[in-house]
């Protein structure tokens, strides 16, 4: 249903725009452009969908397993395995003559089918998809909203799983474990664990939690193609002064940059409004790139989607997207922490989507792995 | 995304062991008059890095090149933050960043006066890199996924040492299901669990939920499990790459049945050739063979169809995953193994 509703925009779209014919390249990093189309979460190899205004689309795929899966998940898409994946599509691509068709995302085209094209050239398809991945329809908000539901529920998971003496990979076993139950696809999380010598957040890397940790996490399920997250801190243990001190720090930058949200307004000024706190604490410096990457991001067919919150991306907000703010970043104090809320971008304000609390949670240190 | 164990492990995988991959990659390169060879790397594309440098990135792409001599360089568009992360778990290539590491690798190339560059799989490098590339040095590409396969089909002991232990892992994982769930993911759930403890960087499960009805795999946890249904655990731990399949009943009769069908594969199948010949592999008695394939690490991907009932292999593989489909006794299996694990040098002496 909802494939097909996105399958519907996509064609309207093109019409809009002259075009004959899309071309969408895939892979499970980079799925948002292909999944628009083709509504197939890929997994391994990659993938193109060929889309033409008559309303055909079809999935190529290089991998047996995933045409084999493609087949049962998403059985009203014509599907095609081909081992040559670019000699394949090019074919097809090239019965279609010298008519308009557009390609993206231009970064990952793979290079055969471009230069196959030759001197007909590729339209560049990354702005009319990427809008149509920004704001979204009523459906995948509602896909949205279900998300957050099992993001707050994985936060409280991770929560309580963490004890003294637990390794930083089996609290993310736990939370596996708890998404695959919960049928999540996929999950994009990082993690960090220590005071202030931990700069930003990686794979787990065998960390043994210990009191007085910060453990940080990006929790991101993605539940029928769709990504929501949840950053939140939590301490082993009692939290200290300057723990605690920092901690409203952050929440003040998180409530200030949600407060900003409505149609109308910037990226920028979103993360202008979180960096304006930390500035005022004499931490301006700490929301530069040196330390940090992005104040917030676009959610949606993909974790870290457009718009970037910087203060020099001048994106419009318009209802309809769904994002999520955090003012994420290294503190020289007590070392790298993170706070963030998801939402959709509605007439009047923010509706905000994950419902955790937002509190430095502590740890019972006497809670002790088995 | 990798979100499970990555760390640099010297026991299990050592600097000497990666030294002596590149230093036959640049042997090859050499031989073939090129001045490097530039492998493409995100999560899904991870083999061919992975081969060369023990590193796979959790997020983002990069790129490697490998000159005639030196270290290989990592160019990647990932934060300076981030590539400390990167020293930290892989200490076998320089790191260089840059927004546009195609650019980044242009600009190298240029250094060293290089007028041929192989490209593994040029026709799935992204167009933005090569583009890049080229913006900077008219450079002759060509393709070197030939070159490159040729000297990855070489299998060396610690790759076999840890497909191995990925493999033990994946077996072990599987005692955590219950047969008797009523969903898929009330299976899959505890089985991932066990393999993310054992400190696997990569899990993805997935279910045929019926047999009798079907043995196509998905993905989806609230699939209802039937009398017979198969599992299949694809896994990587340090950067080796497993898939296991196995077949499960919860009437108990059929379930021993299929315990000891597992068993025999387990015993027969590592020492068995990755040479894409059905003729070798083991086959219960009294079996009949549906379908089988052969999978390896091929090119940038960590695991790929290489051979089948209609495709014979075209290279070696420095190790294989067998996956077969038969019917015993009335019922459907499926099964995947490792095979070709066999001791290099008693391989060399057998063939």
């Amino acid at each position: 249903m909802i494939g097909e509703i996105r399958k519907k925009r996509l064609i309207e779209a093109m019409v809009d725009a002259g075009l004959d014919g899309l071309v969408l390249y895939g892979n499970a990093w980079q799925n948002d452009y292909l999944r628009y189309a083709a509504d197939f979460g890929i997994l391994e190899g990659e993938g193109l969908a060929v889309v033409t205004r008559d309303g055909d689309v079809t999935l190529y795929l290089d991998d047996e397993l995933e045409g084999e899966r493609a087949s049962v998940e998403c059985p009203e898409v014509k599907t095609v395995v081909a081992s040559n994946l670019i000699e394949t599509v090019s074919g097809v691509i090239g019965r279609l003559g010298n008519s308009r068709i557009a390609a993206g995302p231009k970064r990952h085209l793979p290079y055969g089918l471009a230069a196959r094209r030759g001197d007909l050239r590729f339209e560049d398809a990354t702005a009319l998809v990427d809008r149509l991945l920004m704001v979204k329809t009523a459906d995948e908000l509602a896909a949205i909203q279900g998300a957050a539901r099992l993001a707050d529920e994985g936060y409280a998971i991770f929560r309580n799983a963490a004890a003294v003496g637990k390794k930083d990979y089996e609290l993310i076993a736990e939370i596996e474990s708890f998404f695959r139950n919960e049928g999540v696809d996929d999950n994009f999380m990082i993690i960090g664990v220590g005071g202030p010598e931990v700069r930003g957040m990686a794979p787990p890397l065998g960390k043994v939690l210990k009191p007085g940790d910060l453990v940080t996490t990006e929790l991101t399920p993605c539940v029928n193609g769709y990504y929501v997250q949840i950053c939140r801190t939590l301490v082993i243990g009692e939290p200290n002064e300057a723990q605690r001190k920092v901690f409203g720090i952050y929440n003040d930058a998180l409530e200030a940059g949600l407060a900003v949200v409505r149609p109308g307004v910037t990226a920028a000024d979103i993360a202008r409004a979180e960096n304006d706190i930390f500035r005022a604490h004499g931490l301006g410096e700490y929301v530069t790139s040196e330390y940090t990457r992005v104040r917030g991001h676009g959610l949606g067919l993909f974790p870290d989607t457009k718009p970037h919150i910087l203060e020099d991306v001048n994106t419009v907000i318009e209802e309809g997207m769904s994002l999520i703010v955090h003012p994420n970043t290294y503190n020289p104090e007590i070392g790298y922490f993170v706070h963030g809320d998801s939402l959709i971008v509605r007439a009047d304000g923010p509706e905000i989507l994950t419902k955790t609390p937002r509190k430095l949670f502590a740890v019972d240190a006497k809670r002790v792995a088995a | 995304m990798r979100h499970g164990l990555i760390l640099w492990r010297e026991d299990e995988l050592s600097t000497a062991d990666v030294k002596a991959r590149q230093a036959r990659l640049q042997a090859a390169i050499a031989a073939a008059g090129l001045d490097g060879v530039l492998i493409y790397t995100n999560h899904v594309r991870s083999a061919g890095v992975t081969w060369v440098s023990g590193f796979t990135p959790y997020w983002s792409d990069g790129l490697v090149l490998v000159l005639r001599e030196g270290l290989p360089i990592f160019l990647t568009a990932l934060s300076k933050r981030v590539g400390e992360w990167v020293k930290s778990v892989a200490p076998t290539f320089e790191v260089a960043h840059s927004p546009f590491p195609g650019k980044l690798a242009g600009e190298r190339l240029a250094k060293i006066g290089a007028k041929r560059l192989g490209v593994v799989e040029l026709d799935r490098m992204p167009g933005g890199v090569v583009d890049e590339i080229v913006s900077i040095l008219p450079v002759e590409l060509s393709d070197a996924t030939e070159l490159f396969t040729s000297v990855r089909g070489q299998a060396d002991r610690a790759e076999l040492s840890l497909v191995r232990m990925t493999d033990d892992i994946a077996r072990e994982a599987f005692r955590a299901g219950d047969v008797k769930s009523k969903f898929a993911g009330d299976f899959t759930g505890p089985v991932e669990r066990a393999v993310r403890l054992a400190g696997a960087e990569e899990c993805y499960m997935a279910v045929a939920p019926d047999l009798s009805k079907d043995r196509r795999f998905v993905r989806t946890g609230k699939a209802e499990l039937g009398r017979t249904f198969a599992v299949r655990l694809s896994m990587a731990y340090n950067g080796a790459w497993v898939r296991r399949i196995e077949t499960f009943s919860a009437v108990s009769e059929i379930g021993a049945r299929l315990s000891s069908v597992s068993a025999a594969l387990d015993r027969a199948s590592p020492a068995q050739p990755a040479n894409g010949s059905i003729s070798a592999f083991y086959l219960p008695d009294g079996a009949k063979l549906i379908d089988w394939h052969l999978e390896a690490p091929h090119g940038t991907r960590p695991l790929k169809v290489v051979a089948d009932a209609e495709t014979s292999l075209a290279m070696p593989v420095p190790y294989g995953i067998l996956t077969t489909a038969f019917v015993l006794d009335g019922e459907t299996i499926v099964a995947s193994r490792p095979v070709g694990l066999a001791d290099k040098i008693l391989r060399e002496a057998a063939e």
